[in-house]
């Protein structure tokens, strides 16, 4: 853990955006849906619901810990202005699907730690791509990865059931205004 | 030891316990419950300096719609409490964590005696909720000056009835622990309170060769021992081969943090339990009131306790 403002990784420039952009193909044709945005003040402190919120290119979301640096993060530079997660990855765990734990496990919104739940988003097929949110433009830097903090934090077993689809870190490449309810759909 | 989740949670009622301690009782202004705890646990309190306190739960652990806790006013403490008396309102957001639990009752059936001393009875409050559901045997002394000044004795005389035992100096009424743990050889014993209650009970067991896995004491500062005198050494990390070395004058703690190693912490004073580290080889002299003497074969509190000549981190 560190205190100080972490160092940012432009999106573009961490390597496994940057072997995506390489590579053509992926899920194109679809439209998805901004549910929930969520920021932390600090490390540890419990997720906060917002019914809008601005981002910063090179920041990310205003409030949020990695915003203000004052997040949990390894020391190393990484791509974390805005990270999403997929409400139907939450849906799946709620019915236990895959079954890899003891039963069904519910991990509301406020609780998965990342800043915004989107549905209809193949968030996988995402790195090295453009996309936008409302009138924000994120690029998607690398897949997200379930951490043992999380697990440790929320006293739950999320961290195998996560795997492979924990979400995506993104950069912002056009900043501006989000709500619940904006539409999301791929650039280029 | 792992991070904790931290909550804003809103004083939904406050009164004066006693003319010293103020009971707070804690709902989270979204969530109707909260997580879930068990007697003997603790949350950390934060502080809008920065500062972090420890107050255990002392409301029912079955009741998850809020959390009781009091706060005695210690003048001569670090200022936490004092901020607290002071600026807590009904309806002010506090950032509370998730609790945890150094102080666990025993699930094992058979007789328990508890004591606690003045604010020390908040751990064994929830204790006796627990042990009363259960409907295990148990007896609790509690020691004050007088009945104004014995937090919760209202509540405890309630959940207790004829269990509960008042030892008030000011009627000249004191604890005789010889007496009373002579009484109940046997049982499981819980003790919290100032350090001159909880070492004479200590006392009180060894005389009576009490095995040390029943007896169990949460004590509010750690070890005292004017004879110590801190040493430099080594702290060698396993993952990198780093040597780091720690002067006298400073906790292993503050050193890590300096190397970019920085453990969670809270207290700083060996009594919270969240910089616990591994370590693999070496002489550690532990001086922290939580780890107990299995855990101190491999771990130890960054905080406060320290290595002889060398020792290896398992970081």
């Amino acid at each position: 853990m560190a205190n100080e403002k972490p160092d940012m990784t432009e999106a573009f420039s961490h390597p496994a955006a940057e072997a995506a952009m390489k590579t053509e193909g992926g899920a194109r044709d679809w439209t998805g849906v901004l549910l929930h945005i969520h920021i932390a003040p600090q490390a540890s402190y419990e997720m906060e619901e917002l019914d809008e919120a601005v981002c910063v290119p090179g920041r990310g979301i205003e409030g949020d810990r990695y915003f203000l640096g004052s997040g949990t993060y390894s020391t190393r530079p990484d791509v974390r202005e805005i990270t999403l997660i997929e409400q139907e990855a939450l849906d799946a765990l709620a019915r236990n699907d895959p079954p890899l734990q003891a039963g069904p496990i519910r991990l509301d919104p406020i609780d998965h730690r990342r800043n915004l739940t989107v549905r209809g988003v193949p968030l996988n097929h995402l790195v090295g791509r453009r996309f936008r949110v409302g009138e924000v433009i994120l690029r998607g830097g690398r897949l997200n990865f379930p951490c043992k903090y999380l697990e440790t934090l929320l006293d739950l077993p999320v961290f195998l059931p996560l795997y492979n689809r924990s979400g995506l870190n993104c950069g912002i490449e056009r900043g501006g205004i989000i709500r619940p309810g904006d539409i999301i759909e791929m650039l280029d | 030891m792992g991070n904790r989740l931290v909550m804003k949670l809103r004083v939904a009622d406050m009164r004066a316990e006693t003319p010293d301690v103020l009971g707070l009782r804690l709902e989270h202004p979204r969530r109707p419950s909260l997580p879930a705890w068990s007697a003997g646990a603790h949350v950390d309190v934060h502080l809008p300096h920065g500062g972090i306190r420890q107050y255990s739960l002392c409301g029912d652990p079955e009741d998850l719609g809020h959390y009781q806790i009091a706060v005695k006013r210690e003048h001569l403490g670090r200022g936490g409490s004092t901020w607290l008396h002071e600026h807590l309102r009904a309806g002010t957001e506090l950032p509370v964590s998730a609790p945890r639990n150094h102080f666990r009752l025993d699930p094992q059936a058979g007789p328990h005696l508890l004591i606690a001393g003045g604010i020390g009875v908040t751990p064994i409050a929830a204790m006796a909720r627990t042990l009363k559901r259960r409907g295990t045997a148990f007896r609790l002394h509690y020691c004050a000056r007088d009945q104004a000044h014995a937090p919760l004795l209202a509540d405890l005389e309630a959940v207790c009835g004829a269990e509960l035992t008042t030892w008030l100096s000011a009627d000249d009424r004191r604890l005789d622990p010889i007496a009373v743990l002579g009484a109940a050889t046997g049982a499981r014993l819980y003790v919290c309170g100032p350090r001159r209650l909880t070492d004479a009970v200590e006392q009180a067991a060894l005389a009576l060769g009490w095995p040390a896995e029943r007896f169990h004491a949460e004590r509010f500062t750690a070890l005292e021992d004017a004879d110590f005198r801190p040493e430099p050494f080594e702290a060698v990390i396993a993952s990198s081969g780093a040597r780091l070395q720690v002067p006298a004058e400073r906790s292993l703690l503050s050193v890590l943090a300096d190397n970019g190693i920085a453990p969670d912490s809270s207290c700083e004073i060996g009594v919270c339990g969240a910089c616990e580290c591994g370590y693999l080889e070496g002489e550690v002299v532990h001086r922290d009131v939580v780890l107990g003497p299995d855990d101190r074969a491999t771990r130890l509190m960054t905080c406060v306790s320290r290595g002889k000549g060398t020792i290896i981190l398992d970081l």
